[in-house]
């Protein structure tokens, strides 16, 4: 597409109010940027628009049927209703349908990000309970790795995990099994997620909109007392920056989920970001100087005698050995402030070029 | 016998085009099952991710993933073939049942490996051709069996000997864009079911940007009760060919496949003698016909149980080696088809029927048609009714004419209840309805339902219509491909509506369910078939309450 195309505004109704688009948006985005309500389930501005729960459709004058409308590329002239009362039965009678697939249940939204979008839609649609009611669809995979609960008693069927995967991770690690109401989400054969491709990353956990993917280092917190906070901040682990939501009840560090509007992320982590924070509340971390005493056990002592403890022992060894015995490598955790002061540290403190980081690959 | 390495098998399909079907069926059939390490191969050869092909490969019927599961075998449990013997047959050969196989004017096919057997009890079971159309009993001029009948039809010098190819040479003394005008005169609509201008289709790929461009010929014929186009590929396969060759001069296509279903291994053994025939006499490779620069190849593509693969879009993707879920639409395959290049998509009566246009010309092809309508229809006719077999009616013919004095009316002692339309997707007619119709989509869409690809099933007094209706859904059900919300949940939803397993007993709240459910499915499905399969609902309840309301009786208890 030309440059000249690709700025050309168009317009078109929507709900009665002319609006402006421009080419190659559809009539999803439009609505949203107009501050439409429209109710999505399959639908997560990342990826490709797919077109599976249909709860999107609007109608467009001079078409038979009503049109997905994240699906619909936006047309000049378009006249457009998101809202008429055959539209509002038939993403009902959706809403209906899909609560009928899965049990009753609260979710509880330390399961994933955005574990709570079924259920908030059926509470703002009138939805009937009970509708509709047959055999229910999905079979829980019993894979007990520590991270991810598959519990797809309340899946229902929208994608959205394995086109992450796919089109955001990029590790194909799930797919869909069978066809119709018999789809199951699943890894290749059919197997535990350690044995697949997974990285365990968790973006399928955190764009699942029912909860059957959940974060079970999160939902360890489920009957712990205090409200859920979330703090933003930024993935301590590395120089990418990505940004964090910390999850917390009272003083505790319960979980962690990515910022979908952070810049360098976009709702993705690595399973260190995403999973490992044990460590921040954990017995075995050190919160005081220790250094070794004659008796050869470690004593509590405070930062001036060790680090005076670390420079000798430093200078011992430039003496023995002269300055290139030393090596110097910065985390890969470390604020660039802090790496540069670690590169001063070894080249004009020790006098050697000995230094490197370990983020280096 | 040796058996194929690995390598062998995988050298043999890499570099072709479509490669993923085809080396999935050799593996199955090297091994009769298709194991993980036939999988890994396939993935690390075509670089399709393993977790996605394992998918795709359970998203097919007949893809399998136990020992020996290529010759456990199936038997139709179609509309026709479930009250010809189909019961007995799965308990005397323990087999799996099938949805229809297109087999329905001679019952019951049994499928077993890479062959058909028919036969309505486990003795009786022998290969069979497929039968002929009856010569046209209204003595009606036909286009697409005009010459189906004649002896040898199906070599190239049977063919050639009673005109065929003659089109060809007379479109290639011509420009292309002179044969899409015809076509587009003729006013030829696709015969696959949407009816959609075939002239208009031939222009948009013609002047669409992007090359290579694709022919494909869509020989699925999946939908219950069609079997027009097999016996069309059957006697009359170069006549097919000579239309996707036509297609692919109008259009400046170089490639072309012909997607064939999984239960026609005849038909398939057939197409490539055809196909090899072609080739021998320069109608098919480079400068064909002596034209020069005309290059086009012609490739059969071997489907593997999936109805929805016949939906074009799903039909691509799953000769592309994607999940063949249905494409969102826009873009249309004229522009973004195979590789998402433009590409045509035409059923096999569609195709067949352009060298007859070429050769008598766009004036006689309207002329056929009743009244205001233009052109022909191969109707496939079955169920209860005396002379079931394929004819070819002119649109616009009363359909109590072709049921009743072309095809001799329902078996002695019977009356007809109900006909299915398009196969299954259309419903079901009864009542009065059925001696008021005549065999076009205006005359049948007034009525609820449509013509489509023309399978006509009867069922006459004998059948309990809510168990009729039962059996059609289940099979939407199995062949939704579970993309879309409405229709994955409300094809099953409503089969446990027609067997009492679920939703609401009394009256009126059942036909609020149903109703809602499928006013639903038609609105918003993505595709053709979760907005069909509601027409057997809403024509069950209008030509049959009172065999719903005992329905409903039965199952209250
Ligand atoms: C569920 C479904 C199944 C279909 N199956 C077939 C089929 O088996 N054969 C076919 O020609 N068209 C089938 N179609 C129609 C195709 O999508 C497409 O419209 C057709 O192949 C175009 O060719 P035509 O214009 O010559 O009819 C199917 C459509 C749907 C929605
Ligand atoms: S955790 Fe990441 S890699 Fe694993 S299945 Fe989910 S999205 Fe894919
Ligand atoms: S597991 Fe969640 S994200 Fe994946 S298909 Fe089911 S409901 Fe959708
Ligand atoms: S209507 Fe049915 S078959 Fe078509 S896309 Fe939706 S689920 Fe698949
Ligand atoms: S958001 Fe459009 S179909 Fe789901």
């Amino acid at each position: 597409m030309n440059a000249t195309a690709e700025a050309q505004t168009h317009t078109l109704i929507l709900d009665d109010t002319e609006v402006s688009f421009h080419e190659g948006e559809t009539i999803y985005e439009v609505a949203q940027r107009a501050g439409r309500e429209v109710p999505t389930l399959c639908y997560d501005k990342r990826l490709e628009a797919f077109g599976a729960c249909r709860l999107c459709v609007v109608q467009l004058e001079g078409a038979r049927n009503p049109v997905a409308s994240c699906t619909t590329p936006a047309e000049a002239g378009m006249v457009v209703h998101t809202s008429t009362e055959a539209i509002k039965k038939h993403r009902r009678t959706l809403l209906e349908l899909v609560a009928s697939e899965n049990p009753e249940a609260t979710i509880n939204p330390l399961r994933g990000f955005a574990s709570q979008e079924l259920n908030e839609l059926l509470c703002k649609n009138d939805v009937q309970p009970g509708r509709f009611q047959g055999q229910q669809s999905g079979t829980s995979n019993g894979d007990d790795n520590p991270f991810i609960l598959r519990d797809y008693d309340h899946c229902i069927s929208c994608y959205r995990c394995v086109r992450v995967c796919a089109e955001q991770e990029g590790d194909y690690a799930i797919t869909m099994m069978n066809r119709g109401f018999e789809t199951q989400i699943t890894t290749e054969f059919n197997n535990r997620l350690k044995d697949s491709a997974c990285t365990f990353c968790g973006q399928c956990v955190q764009t699942c909109p029912t909860g059957a993917l959940g974060d079970r280092k999160a939902m360890r917190a489920e009957s712990l007392p205090g409200e859920l906070e979330k703090t933003r901040s930024v993935c301590p682990y590395c120089g990418v920056g990505c940004q964090v939501d910390l999850l917390s009840k009272e003083d505790r560090l319960v979980g962690i989920q990515p910022a979908m509007d952070g810049p360098a992320n976009e709702g993705a982590l690595c399973i260190k970001g995403q999973f490992a924070f044990d460590f921040v509340q954990h017995e075995d971390r050190l919160t005081k100087p220790l250094v070794r005493g004659d008796d050869g056990e470690l004593h509590e002592v405070d930062w001036n005698i060790a680090l005076d403890r670390a420079a000798e022992g430093f200078r011992k060894v430039l003496k023995k050995h002269g300055r290139h015995a030393v090596y110097g490598v910065a985390s890969g955790r470390a604020p660039n402030e802090a790496a540069y002061t670690m590169q001063k540290f070894i080249r004009a403190g020790f006098g050697t070029n000995q230094i490197d980081n370990c983020s280096r690959a | 016998m040796s058996r194929d390495t690995d390598t062998e098998l995988v050298n043999q399909w890499r570099k072709e085009p479509a490669p993923l079907l085809p080396l999935l069926h050799a593996f199955q059939n090297r091994d009769s099952y298709l194991t993980e390490n036939a999988l890994r191969c396939v993935s690390d050869a075509l670089k399709i991710p393993l977790a996605e092909l394992f998918g795709t490969v359970t998203f097919y019927h007949h893809f399998s993933r136990e020992e020996n599961g290529q010759s456990k075998p199936r038997v139709c449990d179609g509309p026709v073939c479930r009250f010809r013997g189909t019961e007995n047959l799965l308990d005397a050969l323990n087999a799996k049942p099938m949805p229809c196989a297109g087999r329905c004017d001679s019952p019951v096919p049994v499928l077993q490996g890479n062959e058909v057997l028919i036969g309505s009890d486990a003795n009786s079971l022998k290969p069979l051709p497929s039968p002929l159309p009856p010569p046209n009993p209204g003595g009606i001029e036909e286009c697409v069996f005009a010459h189906i009948r004649e002896e040898g039809r199906a070599t190239i010098e049977g063919y050639q000997k009673t005109g065929g190819y003659a089109a060809l040479k007379k479109a290639l003394c011509d420009f292309p864009e002179n044969l899409v005008a015809l076509i587009s005169e003729s006013k030829l609509a696709g015969r696959g079911g949407a009816g959609f201008p075939t002239g208009k289709k031939w222009e948009m790929v013609a002047q669409a940007e992007g090359n290579p461009k694709t022919i494909v010929c869509n020989a699925d014929e999946g939908e219950p009760g069609c079997f027009k186009d097999r016996t069309l590929l059957d006697y009359d396969p170069h006549a097919t060919l000579e239309g996707m060759i036509l297609a692919a001069y109008a259009t400046g296509a170089t490639r072309g496949f012909i997607y064939l279903r999984y239960e026609y291994p005849d038909t398939m053994r057939i197409l490539e003698r055809a196909i090899a025939e072609a080739k021998d006499t320069g109608l098919l490779g480079q400068n064909i016909g002596g034209k020069a620069g005309f290059d086009f190849e012609i490739y059969i593509r071997r489907g593997a149980g999936a109805y929805i693969c016949g939906e074009e879009g799903s039909l691509l993707n799953s000769l592309e080696g994607k999940h063949p879920f249905p494409r969102n639409r826009p873009p249309f395959p004229v522009t973004h088809g195979f590789e998402d290049l433009p590409t045509v998509v035409n059923n096999v009566e569609t195709f067949s029927a352009a060298p007859p246009i070429v050769k008598h010309g766009a004036d006689w092809y309207q002329s056929l048609g009743l009244g205001e309508h233009v052109g022909t229809k191969a109707v496939s006719l079955s169920g209860d009714i005396q002379r079931p077999g394929n004819y070819e009616v002119p649109f616009g013919l009363p359909l109590k004419t072709l049921l009743h004095d072309w095809a001799g009316g329902p078996p002695s002692g019977q009356s007809i209840q109900a006909v299915s339309m398009a196969g299954l997707s259309g419903g079901f007619l009864g009542g009065s309805d059925l001696d008021e119709v005549t065999l076009d989509e205006p005359s049948i869409r007034s009525k609820g339902a449509f013509l489509g690809a023309a399978g006509i099933m009867v069922f006459d007094d004998r059948r309990n219509m809510v168990d009729v209706a039962h059996n059609a859904m289940a099979f939407f059900a199995e062949e939704s491909c579970g993309k879309c919300f409405p229709c994955r949940i409300g094809t099953h939803r409503l089969t446990e509506r027609l067997n009492g397993s679920g939703g609401p007993a009394t009256e009126s709240e059942w036909h609020t369910e149903v109703d809602d459910i499928g006013d639903t499915m038609m609105a918003t499905s993505a595709c053709g078939l979760g907005m069909a399969a509601p027409n057997i609902t809403r024509s069950l309840q209008k030509y049959f309450p009172e065999q719903v309301a005992a329905h409903l009786q039965s199952v209250s208890r």
